[in-house]
């Protein structure tokens, strides 16, 4: 198979990346805003280290063995990175991709490009390597420069936490990826360059922050109905006060008791039904978007997840919260297991618009 | 050779090429021309494989355009009529592109862009392609299209935007190319340009190919077909005296009688000669006046139109 014409498209591309100002300029952004976030999570690492060697100090020369926070992880200043990421790294995807079939019918270099010993999807394909090269340089200059930071302040990852960090730039780059791939398929059904941003841009509005809106409280209220209330029996019942005592001593509290058990149990099961339904929405939704499902990973990577759900749905809802505390404090394999269906996603989600992007040019008119 | 079989090209019921069927020769010049709209570029685009044909088929040195694209394309070197390159690129970079495209050796890349840029007057130009004049597009243009040594050269209107000296030049280079046995068919619609380079003609009309030959024959065809009417200039050393002959339609001398202006129905030259000298008039030059391009042109136009 003679992929020569593949590999000379995709090295322009990647050369040409790399000297575009617009990428050097959004990519310059990008490692400042990164090296900040390092360090200021770096910072934020060093206090929660102090305190919990305060708390070990402590607790080891008290008799008495309490609750003690778990160790604070290295990857959290990597959460902090994510932040800036989750929306720099959307407009470096955006902007690397949404002018690359555009420019070449703008500057009618398309015609000379085609009318050469090449085949259309060599050319297309060539385009997108060449993206990703890119990309994974970009990235690659990321980690290195985070790593170098955190040696610098002293800390040291182990292997582990290494491991989360590769994994870290995998899915930042899956996630930069697909705002790529929505920008490349903009640039082949767009005949300038100025329409294949305002549509990829549109795109990403609806992606980046449309979808989010919807997994909120009051709109997935709207679509799945509001949470069941909870009965006044076990409101009472948890009310702390003089009937506690009271209640102990009195010898009718073990029928109460067991009537307030099975409300209890009737509660749970419709709260927990309600859940199901509710999760399964969200999570549909969010397999949608690539920055949720961004967000999701790094939450499940960098174990900051702490089951409140930082995009605010169920929010304050304590049997909510209650159900979820369960899944606090995952273990490596869980948190990878949690996110198959987001990292799928991600995978899926570029590789759909790269597809429909293929087609879309092979079929390509270059009168 | 092109070979040209019954092709057709059908843009959403347009017929934008029909039945288009012709032979060009190895080493020939070939123009192609037509009113807007009559499908030169669509046959140039089948031609380079950059769209299929709706039927029939183009054959170059052998090979199926739409058969072995690959193999066709490898042969060809072509130059729209709106050139574009990468603005970001200098002439260098975006011919070492465009080499490694066809496959082309970093020794013999090196060897021959330069000597291209030197043969279309680019040579030690370093800005980038994006800073150039449409004139300095247009040569780097026809040096892209002579890059990979074709068999076969595609020019769609060549000299648009070059200046005379450019012109001059690019008469020059494709004279020059099609002497080394390349083929080179020019489309364009600056009649002139197509006489002064080359050898051969066809007239697209409406899809069609409604004419096609070297210039003369053209011209002796269309002249056979107008009723032969002709205009004759005569041009003496002394006054002339009337001249007669049964075919002539009309003439007009000028007031010192030394020049005059027949139109007849036939080459009546020898009889004039005859005429003038019995009569003693010294002959300066007496010629048949052609067609101009444009005439002919237009003549070939309307009767398909008619």
């Amino acid at each position: 198979m003679d992929l020569s014409g593949l590999i000379t498209v995709a090295q322009k591309e990647f050369f040409d990346h790399l000297r575009s100002r617009k990428f050097l300029l959004i990519f310059g952004i990008f490692l400042v805003i990164a090296i900040i976030g390092m360090v200021g999570g770096i910072g934020e690492y060093n206090d929660n280290l102090d305190s919990y060697n305060e708390n070990q100090a402590s607790a080891s020369s008290s008799p008495i063995r309490g609750f003690i926070a778990e160790k604070p992880s290295i990857l959290s200043v990597y959460s902090n990175v994510a932040t800036y990421l989750v929306f720099l790294g959307a407009i470096l995807g955006i902007a690397m991709g949404f002018d690359l079939i555009t420019r070449e019918k703008e500057s009618k270099s398309l015609k000379i490009l085609l009318s050469h010993p090449v085949y259309r999807d060599e050319v297309i394909n060539g385009k997108a390597l060449g993206g990703i090269l890119a990309l994974v340089v970009s990235l690659a200059i990321v980690l290195l420069l985070s790593l170098a930071t955190l040696l610098i302040y002293g800390i040291v990852p182990d292997a582990s936490e290494l491991t989360m960090i590769l994994i870290f730039g995998i899915v930042s780059f899956l996630f930069i990826f697909s705002y790529f791939a929505i920008a490349l398929f903009m640039s082949t059904v767009s005949e300038e360059s100025g329409s294949a941003l305002i549509y990829t841009i549109i795109i990403f509005i609806i992606l980046s922050s449309l979808i989010p809106m919807i997994t909120k409280d009051t709109v997935m209220e709207g679509i799945v109905g509001s949470a069941p209330d909870m009965p006044q029996q076990l409101i009472d019942q948890m009310r702390p006060g003089p009937s506690d005592n009271q209640s102990r001593m009195d010898p009718g509290s073990t029928a109460r008791d067991s009537t307030t058990s099975e409300t209890w149990q009737k509660y749970n099961t419709k709260m927990q039904a309600y859940l199901e339904k509710r999760n399964a929405i969200e999570g549909i939704l969010t397999l949608f978007s690539p920055t949720m499902n961004y967000e999701t990973m790094v939450a499940s990577i960098t174990s900051t997840d702490d089951g409140s759900d930082s995009r605010g749905s169920n929010r304050g809802s304590f049997a909510m919260s209650s159900m979820r505390a369960g899944e606090q404090a995952v273990s490596t394999d869980d948190a990878l297991g949690k996110i198959v269906n987001n990292f799928l996603a991600l995978i899926i989600f570029p590789a759909v618009f790269f597809g429909l992007a293929y087609v879309r040019f092979m079929r390509l008119d270059v009168r | 050779m092109i070979q040209i079989e019954h092709l057709c090209k059908d843009y959403n019921g347009v017929l934008a090429v029909d039945d288009l069927t012709t032979t060009i020769p190895e080493g020939e010049i070939f123009g192609l021309l037509g009113p807007n709209g009559a499908g030169k570029s669509t046959t140039i685009l089948m031609l380079t494989g950059l769209i299929q044909p709706t039927s029939g088929r183009c054959i170059i040195d052998g090979l199926d355009v739409t058969c072995d694209p690959i193999a066709v394309k490898m042969k060809i070197g072509y130059m729209p009529e709106d050139v574009g390159f990468y603005g970001n690129l200098s002439a260098e970079e975006n011919l070492a592109y465009f080499a490694r495209l066809y496959r082309m050796d970093e020794e013999k890349r090196q060897k021959r862009i330069p000597e291209l840029l030197r043969l279309v007057g680019l040579e030690g130009v370093t800005k980038n392609v994006g800073g150039y004049s449409k004139g300095m597009r247009q040569r780097l243009g026809l040096a892209k299209a002579l890059l990979n040594e074709p068999s076969l050269v595609i020019l769609d209107e060549p000299t648009a935007n070059l200046d005379p000296q450019g012109v001059a030049d690019y008469r020059r280079i494709i004279r020059e190319t099609a002497r080394k046995g390349t083929t080179v068919l020019v489309c364009s619609h600056i009649l002139e340009e197509v006489s002064k380079v080359c050898t051969s003609v066809g007239i697209l009309s409406r899809g069609k190919l409604v004419a096609q030959g070297a210039w003369k024959d053209l011209a002796a065809g269309l002249e056979e077909t107008s009723g032969g009417s002709m205009t004759i200039r005569i041009e003496t050393r002394d006054p002339m005296t009337d001249l007669f002959h049964p075919d002539i339609t009309g003439i007009t001398f000028s007031p010192d009688r030394m020049t005059a202006t027949i139109t007849a129905v036939s080459d009546i030259r020898d009889a004039i000669c005859d005429q003038l000298y019995e009569s003693g008039v010294r002959l300066r030059s007496i010629f048949r006046e052609g067609l101009s391009l444009e005439e002919m042109f237009l003549s070939y136009y309307q009767q398909e139109a008619q």
